[in-house]
């Protein structure tokens, strides 16, 4: 073999390795969330915002309670957990709430989230708020995607009554897509794509996805 | 005449491939920057690709034993031999943990390749920045949770503040490699002219500066005389005319100076806690089990080193091989494997840089 066809060959074999050993640096879920949420509707039809319920998982539910004190052991009351609330929603915002939004393929905004509050049970704490839209809009097809693009967090929306429509026109038709159940035309994330450093849409293989269409 | 014009060509030819490959590393490590838009909002997508293959198995089974954990640690309370399932997730959480993406390992292998350390070398900083990281991530705990009872809140801005300095540090450490590395490069560059004034030049220069850390070695003695296994340590230049002489063996490599200039790399990498083991941590401490979560972290951690120390032995091989492959001793060959640790060098700065800077997300503190 030629000396130079050899060393491009070493060369290649190297930065295959390498490819591996450096891959992309995103993480894994350390957090799970249980989200159940409403998409919320004035009287003349137009969206007005989203009202999320996430459930943390008990490990970072009791992570998020260290060091907060209260008058009974083990019972927080939704005062108690008032300062962690505000913690929570202020955090939240670095990363959107996690809840992106289209109206006919135009991204909407968020305003600063309001009704916010925690409350405690089973060893579990849930976060409520209200995400009201910059501006309340009325489209033939809202898009809303729930998921964190670091993938940090795995939300998962609750098998019973995951999204709900509040108000809309009874001729609105809502679809809801779970990640990973197959029915999108879905590239495969192989290992190939994946070295290759593919993978810019690594946190949406993990969204769900919440479509209404109002004809 | 024939040999001659053979060898230019083979230079320039080497000179390609040098390039191609840091353009490879650096299309790899751009590509991490590029690829993620940590906090924004996601890009419209057109293909949303599904998790499938190793990576999707990967993630799946770490999902399942890090929630297994709590389950685990809830049963223990009453249950004492669920400690020992409790130790055996941890452990395959951490192997699991390790072979997933991260920038430990990233920044590991990369001082590996860079610096032509040996494989042996490389498991031991493995070992040693996994433990350090367990420690951290128990004193972290430890004294802000158990012995200050302090908030989450606070807890993590002690994370953000270790997690910047350890950036900070690996970017140092990088900037160092590629301004030693670079050197060599430069001068295995300016070897491959033809003019053997320039080679001459090369030689005076090199024998100037970038020695910054091989002090006790006696460098100048074989300025001359190109040895291949620790060619880059000197930034030889290896020049037809002067290939015999013999520079330190590579045991005397791994001399007191060589390990204290790998102790960077353990405290660049390891200072930086896991983000699941102070959960499982702070976890721990609250059902009143503190010492089955300390125990786990140190079981987790000799999980994460066992497959970091892997793929620090696949980085090591696949550079050795590289040099075996494009006969490293010759002056095309050195040049190659000089640009192979330049780029190397490069990675390290880069993923400092990108992290330090929020380009590349690295696993997020939990602060929410």
């Amino acid at each position: 073999m030629n000396i130079s066809m050899r060393r491009l060959l070493g060369l290649l074999l190297f930065a295959g390795a390498y490819a591996f050993g450096v891959s992309a640096a995103q993480a894994h879920p350390h957090v799970w969330i249980t989200a159940s949420s409403e998409v919320m509707y004035a009287a003349d039809g137009s969206i007005t915002g989203v009202r999320h319920a996430w459930t943390f998982d008990d490990m970072f539910s009791t992570y998020a309670l260290q060091g907060i004190e209260t008058k009974t052991k083990g019972v927080y009351s939704r005062e108690e957990l008032a300062p962690l609330a505000q913690t929570n929603v202020e955090s939240l915002k670095e990363f959107g709430f996690f809840t992106f939004a289209k109206a006919d393929g135009k991204k909407e905004k968020f305003q600063e989230p309001v009704d916010y509050f925690l409350d405690y049970k089973d060893a579990e704490l849930t976060l409520h708020f209200v995400l009201p839209l910059k501006t309340p809009v009325k489209p033939r097809e809202l898009a809303l995607e729930v998921f964190d693009p670091a993938f940090f967090i795995d939300f998962k929306f609750a098998d019973k009554d995951p999204i709900k429509l509040v108000g809309a026109p009874a001729a609105c038709q809502m679809k809801f897509q779970r990640p990973n159940d197959g029915t999108a035309n879905a590239q495969k994330l192989d290992e190939q794509n994946f070295m290759s450093g593919d993978n810019s849409n690594y946190g949406a293989m993990f969204a769900n996805k919440i479509t209404v269409d109002c004809p | 005449m024939r040999p001659e014009s053979r060898s230019v060509v083979m230079r320039g030819l080497t000179v390609c491939i040098a390039a191609v490959v840091v353009i490879l590393a650096l299309d790899g490590a751009v590509n991490v920057l590029m690829a993620q838009t940590p906090f924004g909002a996601p890009r419209p997508s057109g293909a949303e690709p599904q998790v499938g293959g190793i990576v999707g198995w990967l993630l799946a089974k770490q999902s399942e034993f890090y929630r297994e954990m709590s389950s685990t640690i809830r049963a223990a309370k009453s249950d004492g031999s669920a400690v020992w399932t409790l130790l055996a997730i941890s452990f395959a959480y951490g192997i699991f943990h390790a072979a997933g993406p991260g920038h430990g390992k990233a920044v590991i292998s990369s001082y590996l390749v860079a610096n032509q350390e040996t494989a042996r070398r490389g498991i031991v900083l493995s070992f040693a920045s996994a433990l350090m990281q367990s420690l951290v991530a128990v004193l972290i705990v430890g004294i802000c949770a158990w012995l200050l009872n302090a908030t989450a809140k606070t807890m993590c801005n002690a994370e953000k503040v270790i997690e910047i300095a350890s950036y900070a540090l690996i970017a140092a450490f990088g900037a160092r490699l590629v301004w030693t590395k670079g050197g060599g490069f430069m001068r295995a560059l300016q070897a491959t002219q033809p003019a053997p004034a320039m080679a001459a030049v090369a030689h005076h220069e090199h024998a100037g500066h970038g020695h910054d850390h091989h002090h006790h070695e006696p460098s100048h003695i074989h300025a001359h005389g190109a040895h291949h296994e620790h060619a880059h340590e000197h930034g030889h230049v290896h020049d037809e005319h002067c290939g015999h002489s013999h520079g330190p063996a590579p045991s005397e490599l791994a001399g007191p100076g060589g390990w204290q200039r790998g102790l960077g790399a353990i405290f660049a990498v390891g200072i930086r806690p896991c983000s699941g083991a102070i959960l499982v941590l702070v976890f721990a401490l609250a059902q009143g089990m503190f010492w089955a979560g300390i125990a786990a972290t140190f079981v987790m951690g000799l999980g994460t080193a066992i497959t970091v120390a892997t793929i620090a032995i696949i980085a090591v091989s696949a550079k050795d091989l590289a040099r075996r492959l494009s006969g490293g001793s010759e002056g095309g060959g050195a040049l190659v494997m000089r640009g192979v640790e330049f780029g190397a060098a490069g990675l390290v700065l880069l993923f400092g840089g990108g992290l330090l800077f929020g380009y590349i997300a690295a696993e997020r503190v939990t602060c929410f």
